[in-house]
Formats: C-alpha cells, structure tokens, sequence
C-alpha cells in the first residue's frame, strides 16, 4: 500500500531556501515557520526577494524589552514587488508576520484582523488571512496572492512561545486552535469577493484558547465572556460580508 | 506604510534578530535537550513533520523516510506534536 501513496505535503518539494544558519529564531517560532512557508510557495516563480538570500525578516520586538525596542507596535511587513509578464508596472505582494507582541496585544486583535478588510477597501484586487498550521491554505494564498494583476495583501498570525507563554511544542495547535475558535478565522477577499476557506460547522469553545496562554492570565471571566461575543459577532459580520459579496 | 491607522515596520530582508530572547538556552547550532527519533515502523511518510518544523532541520532520506539535522534541530518538539501517527519521539541524545 505505502508504494502508491499519495500524501499532499510531497508535493511542496523538498527543496529548502530558508536555512537557519543566520537567525535566532526561538523554539517553535511561529514567524519561522511561516517564512519557509511563504518562500517554499513562491519558489516556482524564481521570485528574487529583494536582495534576499532567502532568510528571514525579522521581528526584534518581544515584549520583553520594549525599553530597547519601543516601537512594539509594529508587525514586521515583508513587501515582494511584482513584475507583470508584459507591462512595465509593478504591484506589491504585502506579508505581515503578526506575532500579535504589540503593546495592547490581544485587544488589537480584532483590528488587525479587519485588515484585510481594510486593505480591500483601500484597493487592494487580493486580501487574506493565513496561518502557518495551515500551510497548503497559507501557500495557496501566496501563490494567488502573486499570481493576480494588483497589489496584494496577506495577514499571517504567527504564534510566538515566548511572547503568548505557551510550550514551544504546541505552536502549531496554538494557530489551530484561533483558527477553530473563529478568533482568527481564514479568509480572502479576492476582487471584492469574500470567501471564508476553512470553514468548522462546530467551533471550539474560545475558552480554550484562552487558558492554553499566559498572555491571558489576568483576564477575568467576564472579559472572556465579552472577547466570546466580540468573536462571535465578528464572525458573524464576516459571514454576511461573504453572503452580500456573493449575491451581488 | 499605514493602513487603516496601523504602521508597519518594514524589514529589511536578511537582517538577523537585534536582541536575544530565545524561548530556550539553546538557539539553532547549539545542541538541544531532546532531538526527535524516527520510529520507521509507525511512519507512513506523509511529511507532515516535515512541513512543520520552522527550522528546515527535518531532511528526507534517500528511503522516504525523514531525518533530523542536528545542527539546526532547536528541540521545540512541534514534530513531535504534529505526527498523527506518533512516529516522532523526543529523546535525550548525548
Ligand atoms: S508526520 Fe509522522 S508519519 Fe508523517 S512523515 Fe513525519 S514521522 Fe512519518
Ligand atoms: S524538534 Fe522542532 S526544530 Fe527539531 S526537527 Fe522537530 S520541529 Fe524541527
């Protein structure tokens, strides 16, 4: 049976652009997860980043020194330009790795999440969001992302062991779990069109996700019970944006 | 670039991580606690170890089957976590 065997990861190749020797990414770093991802999904294009030798963009901003490091609010954004096949103008591919280490931390969370909403309204033809437990999604995005005339945005949650306090090993359920929660749902708007592409009938209860983290230690029961609504209500937002884009 | 009231900060490609902050006394080079062994009797090579491991540490053999490389293998254990069939075990290597 195992000589014919199919399994979909193999298809990515194993070729590997992204080696480790210069960066100190952490155990179970979520944004180095997600870079290989993004490289391994644009390797067909034989895309030169910038003037890259395929490593990573960093983000120094851990809240553990914001005094050295003020500028904590910021998502580390990796910008690809394209160049069209046959015209001269170029458009950007936008990636932010969002480790979610800004101040407010998760109380920005549904506001960076809107993002792609945002950057949809601003013009953008291709806006998404991704997680690196997903990868065939997350690289799929990618390629599309790329592939189309105009510019394109894609937001990609990166679980960080350090700044959230979780165990390195549970980096890629953490990004599971905000995507089954429906705290981070995964989705694109492609051309004004909203499309939901993991889609869970029965989402995990938010707790979950909460108590799996340091980061939300302090947070009492009745903001918990209002970060629920707030997803909830998100989501439901989201559903009607896919509904009303579609039936127009 | 803003984008609805947010900044970003724009990296340049390349650049290493200014300040330590590494999850665990061991950063990429040094040698880990706890390495991942292959247990080739419960592996279905379905790589998904593979695609996981944010170091690239995990290299496929010339039978299909996976491998860890020991020099970039930081011990985060994800490959661990990530195969269903739970081929991968963390074990002390000396
Ligand atoms: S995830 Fe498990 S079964 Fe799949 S290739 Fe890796 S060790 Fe083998
Ligand atoms: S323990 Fe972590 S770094 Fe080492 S091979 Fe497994 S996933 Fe990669």
């Amino acid at each position: 049976m195992d000589k014919y065997s199919l399994y979909a990861a193999q298809f990515l190749g194993f070729k590997e652009h992204f080696l480790p020797k210069g960066h100190h990414a952490c155990q179970g770093c979520g944004v180095a997860l997600a870079v290989r991802h993004v490289y391994k999904a644009l390797d067909r294009y034989n895309v030169a980043i910038e003037n890259a030798n395929w490593q990573i963009p960093w983000s120094p901003h851990l809240p553990l020194d914001t005094t050295s490091h003020p500028n904590t609010t910021t998502p580390s954004l990796l910008t690809i330009l394209k160049k069209g096949k046959d015209e001269q103008i170029s458009a950007p591919l936008m990636i932010c790795f969002d480790n979610e280490t800004s101040k407010n931390g998760a109380d920005t969370t549904n506001l960076l999440k809107r993002i792609p909403a945002i950057a949809a309204a601003a013009g953008y033809t291709y806006a998404a969001t991704a997680c690196p437990s997903h990868p065939f999604d997350l690289i799929e995005k990618v390629r599309t992302g790329w592939e189309r005339h105009g510019a394109a945005y894609i937001h990609i949650l990166c679980p960080c062991p350090v700044a959230w306090g979780f165990e390195p090993q549970y980096a890629v359920r953490i990004g599971r779990m905000a995507v089954e929660t429906r705290i981070f749902p995964l989705y694109e708007i492609a051309g004004g069109y909203y499309r939901i592409t993991c889609e869970d009938e029965y989402p995990r209860p938010v707790k979950e996700y909460i108590k799996a983290q340091k980061r939300f230690a302090a947070w009492s029961a009745k903001k918990i019970e209002s970060f629920e609504q707030d997803v909830k209500a998100a989501y439901d937002m989201l559903i009607g944006q896919c509904r009303t884009s579609s039936s127009q | 670039m803003a984008l609805g009231g947010i900044t970003f900060k724009h990296e340049k490609v390349g650049c290493a991580m200014l300040a330590g902050g590494n999850a665990h006394p061991y950063a990429p080079g040094t040698k880990p606690e706890l390495l991942p062994v292959w247990d080739k009797n419960l592996c279905v090579r379905c790589a998904l170890c593979y695609i996981y491991c944010p170091h690239a540490a995990i290299n496929r053999l010339d039978d299909g089957f996976f491998g860890v490389n020991q020099n970039f293998c930081t011990g985060c254990g994800i490959c661990h976590r990530e195969c269903w069939f739970g081929a991968v075990s963390m074990q002390e290597v000396d």
